[in-house]
């Protein structure tokens, strides 16, 4: 029954693998949007109504970010664009520095210039990657702009119909099991899916004040990058180090405080979220242990990239629930049948 | 003109009839003591109709228990070691400890007639109390009074077999 499901699922998700981020998105501002819903829905409004409120809501909160971000953003990545040449000199500078003092300490011959021509050959082939990436991402941005609201739309409106006339279909033996797998497993996203929104917005301001009093010049595209990375646990956090260490890195001559500082508002960050924000709002949300947790990730960024490393850990959490609910059924039914035999 | 045409009329006006029918059942039983018939009406839209033949089995000892179940028609045997305990017949409810506690079924529940069963899902009546605490207050306060009383049969029926 299990390996059925998986299979399933696998060939639906190979199936819609075009449209899985717009999928993806558009379950998580479901979960999100859904309370509303039905907080306009217990005022009187009908389905279809409460469903087109909630839609012209997240249009409207959509335009206000773009209108209010957008021209922040652009600004400061401009600023990050015209800071990164010089960032690259000067880790080369450092890096032959580095290496001219290892030669003369431990007297060896260490050709610094080949080192560096090769490192930065290969930051150069990845830069390249990047920017077709993020080309790319900006097409998929346009189209995600139009697919989104309209499969929010949808989902708000029908997603509990639909569900309720598939699992209605389920024989009178697992019918109870069905739901109840279904509202463990709903549940539980949920959960995930809101505390880890709210985190990642948490960690987004946090970082934001700690970049702009450091004095960066882009804090706010700083804090972003490290609130979008915080959705990936365990590893997103020491992702997020990699930009702000780098612009401190490229600072003349070298300030080594202010890397040190750059981890350490990262490093606080993590503090709060770890001490504050991840027991009052998303405890208990899954109940996976890190070694899974992190294995998830590898391999679920290995087959889907960045999107599979943020899914990775409500995917599993999914099957976790669902083989844990069908185990227990079945555990149930052969004791059952196990006694019948016995009596006979 | 559509909506005058018989086919559509009835279907709509079966829908509404089960719905006011279901909602007068549960309103007849002490869970909804104290709880607006509205209310009442609103959670019988969300509850889960389910058809059993003659012998099918409703649940088995020891089955994950999600709900609560009300018998619009037909007739429900309880047994615990096949030892009848109850026999239900439609307006009577069974299963209500599933509603608060997470563990297996205690008793077997077989149809003894072509039965209609209506499900109310803990899940559901989570939803309703996170929607409506009072009510969902008030609810559970009428659970507690059932579980006693059927605590209190059931002591006062072990008292007599021990004297």
């Amino acid at each position: 029954m299990f390996s059925l499901i998986f299979t399933a699922i696998t060939l639906l998700a190979i199936l819609l693998a075009p449209l899985l981020i717009p999928i993806i998105i558009s379950f998580t501002l479901y979960a999100l949007l859904e309370p509303i819903s039905e907080t306009f829905e217990r005022h009187g409004l009908s389905r279809n109504a409460s469903s087109l409120s909630v839609l012209l809501i997240l249009v409207a909160i959509g335009a206000l970010c773009v209108s209010l971000l957008l021209p922040h953003l652009s600004s400061q990545l401009s600023t990050l664009q015209s800071q990164l040449p010089v960032v690259w000199q000067s880790i080369t500078t450092m890096g032959e520095d580095i290496s001219q003092h290892i030669a003369t300490s431990l007297n060896l011959d260490i050709q610094s210039s080949r080192l560096t021509q090769h490192f930065f050959t290969q930051v150069d082939e990845w830069g390249k990657a990047a920017l077709i990436e993020g080309s790319n991402m900006l097409i998929s941005l346009s189209v995600l702009l139009v697919l989104v609201p309209i499969f929010t739309f949808f989902l708000v409106r029908d997603f509990r119909t639909f569900r309720n006339n598939l699992l209605d279909k389920l024989p009178n033996s697992s019918f109870e099991m069905g739901w109840l797998i279904y509202y463990r497993v709903a549940h539980q996203l949920q959960e995930y899916i809101r505390g880890i929104m709210i985190q990642s917005a948490i960690m987004c301001v946090i970082t934001t004040i700690g970049f702009y009093i450091l004095g960066f010049d882009s804090p706010f595209l700083l804090g972003i990058v490290a609130g979008v990375l915080n959705l990936i646990p365990y590893v997103g956090p020491l992702l997020a180090m990699v930009l702000p260490v780098l612009l401190a890195l490229g600072h003349v001559p070298v300030e080594f405080w202010l890397v040190g500082a750059a981890i350490s508002v990262i490093l606080i960050a993590q503090l709060i979220d770890n001490v504050i924000v991840i027991p009052a709002v998303i405890a208990n949300a899954v109940n996976l242990h890190p070694l899974i947790v992190i294995v998830g990730i590898i391999v679920f960024g290995n087959l889907f990239g960045f999107i599979g490393m943020v899914v990775a850990i409500p995917v599993i959490s999914t099957m976790n629930i669902i083989y844990c609910g069908l185990y227990q059924g079945i555990k149930t039914r052969y004791n059952l049948k196990q006694k019948a035999a016995i009596d006979i | 003109m559509s909506s005058q045409h018989p086919l559509w009329q009835n279907l709509f006006k079966a829908k509404e009839d089960r719905t006011s029918e279901v909602t007068e059942m549960w309103m007849d039983t002490p869970l909804f003591d104290k709880i607006t018939r509205r209310e009442c009406r609103d959670l019988v839209k969300t509850m889960h109709p389910r058809h059993y033949k003659k012998g099918e089995m409703v649940f088995n000892s020891g089955d994950i228990g999600a709900s609560i179940v009300l018998i619009r028609s037909g007739a429900i045997e309880i047994k615990a070691a096949e030892k009848l305990l109850a026999e239900l017949v439609a307006g009577d409810f069974f299963g209500e400890v599933a509603l608060i506690i997470d563990e297996p079924r205690t008793a077997d529940a077989i149809a003894c007639e072509d039965s209609e069963l209506i499900f109310f899902l803990r899940s559901d009546l989570e939803e309703w109390i996170k929607r409506s605490p009072r009510s969902g207050a008030q609810f559970m306060l009428n659970i507690a009074t059932v579980l006693a009383a059927r605590l209190r049969h059931t002591n006062i029926l072990l008292s007599m077999q021990t004297s």
